[in-house]
Order: structure tokens, then sequence, then C-alpha cells
């Protein structure tokens, strides 16, 4: 994949992350009308997880690929591997691969 | 091979914000906090998965969290403080690079050099981030020292 396509996927995931993340904070903060301690309880966190699994899903996947993709871009500017960016493209697949099963094993399973 | 000594400064010397402008503080701090929010994503992503062990192995979890004290109010601060600079500043650096909004326009490069990208309406946005991310920073620390019983 072109390099200049990875920084379009970035800013679509980035938009995309304002408007999850920010739910998930509104979930998780002050104007749900719930103590944070209160928010941490289980049948709390499952329940929300299962009404809005398809938010939770999209943040999970843009959060990924937004978040290792940044690390990935540092890691360029930080090492400049030339010849083995291909090594670093793996690791990072690798990661995002992880990450997103696990995650999604995680939906799937409260869900 | 050998490398560049053009590149020999790092990811040290590339965070550097001082006897710079303040789209290098935002650039530097957009990096930091970046990387402060890619590590606490992957915990959480872990911490998440306790969730599908049953209410026993996440009572566990939030327990060993909570047994951190201070240091777990503190940490969920920085990490919400991450989360709206990093946010914010994103949205101003989608508007810039991706839409070429806020910036002037172009001009001859002639000395002495002054960014166009750096006109009114980029401090202007640069300055009301950093007021709102503050105030919001501010709650969401109160919020937190409330919720965990601290205030």
């Amino acid at each position: 994949m072109k390099e200049s396509w990875s920084m379009i996927l970035t800013y679509i995931s980035a938009m995309v992350l304002i408007f999850v993340l920010t739910f998930h904070f509104l979930l998780q903060g002050p104007l749900a009308g719930k103590s944070f301690e209160d928010t941490l309880a289980f049948g709390y966190a499952t329940g929300n997880l299962v009404s809005f699994d398809f938010v939770f899903g999209l943040l999970l996947f843009a959060a990924v690929i937004h978040g290792l993709n940044g690390v990935r871009v540092i890691a360029l500017e930080w090492f400049h591997p030339k010849e083995k960016a291909w090594l670093l493209n793996l690791v990072v697949v690798m990661l995002m691969a992880f990450f997103l099963a696990l995650g999604s094993y995680t939906l799937v399973t409260v869900g | 091979m050998k490398k560049d000594p053009r590149y020999k400064s790092g990811l040290i010397s590339s965070l550097n914000p001082f006897g710079y402008n303040v789209e290098r503080w935002s650039y530097a701090l957009h990096r930091v906090t970046g990387v402060v929010l890619i590590g606490y994503l992957m915990a959480h992503i872990f911490e998440t998965f306790e969730l599908s062990m049953g209410s026993t192995a996440w009572t566990n979890t939030m327990n060993a969290l909570h047994s951190l004290g201070p240091l777990e109010l503190v940490g969920l601060w920085i990490v919400a403080g991450s989360a709206l600079y990093h946010g914010a500043n994103g949205i101003r650096l989608i508007l810039n690079e991706m839409f070429g909004k806020l910036m002037g326009s172009p001009i001859l490069p002639v000395y002495p050099y002054s960014p166009t990208s750096l006109g009114r309406n980029q401090r202007m946005v640069v300055w009301t981030i950093t007021g709102v991310v503050l105030v919001l920073w501010v709650w969401a620390g109160l919020y937190l020292l409330a919720g965990l019983g601290v205030v």
C-alpha cells in the first residue's frame, strides 16, 4: 500500500474516532449520570458492549488501525529502516491482527 | 549500512519543542500524547478482554487496578488529558492537512521567512484548543477524583 493511502486511512480513522470516542467518553463519563466507580461495574460494562456492539466494533477497528499506524510512522522516522521497512510493516500488521482479534473476541463473546 | 549523520539526533531531537514556534509544540505534544494513548489502548483491550472471562475475572482485574491507589487516578487523568488534546489537535491537523483549511495562501519564500501556516486563524485555533482542553481536563480530573471517592 502506498504511504499516501495509509495517511488517508489515518485521517479517516481519526474522524471516526472523534465521534465514537466522544460517545465512549459520554457512556463512561459524567454525562452518563453515574460515578466513575459505577461505570466499571460488570453489568454496566457488558450492557454497554451488548447495546452498542456496532459502535464499539467501529471504535476498536479505528483505534487499532490509527494507533498502530501512528507507531509505524514514528518508527519509520526514528529508525529510517529503508530496505527493511517491509519487516516493520509486517510486525505492525501482525500486531493489528492480534489486537483486532482479541477485541473482536471480547465483543462477540460478551455480545 | 552507515547511518546518515543528519538522522543521528533521532526521536528525542524530533520531540524537542524549544526554540521553535507554537506549531512545533503542538507537534511534540501530539506525538507524546499519541504514544501514551497507544500504550493505554493495548492495555485497555487486554483489560476489556476480562469481561469475556466472566464477572469474577473482571472484578479481580478491577480490584488489582484499584490496588494501585492514587497511581490509577493519576494514570487515568493523564490518559484523559492525552485523549482530549490528541483529539482536539487532531481535528486541527485534519483541517490543515486533509482539507487545507486555516492555513495562509502560499507565498514566495523571501527572507526573513515567516510561516504562512501560522497566521491569525491558526494561532487562534491552537490557543482555543489549549484552553478548551485544559478546562475539560480539569473537569475530567474532578470527575475521576469524585468517582474514586477522593473528594
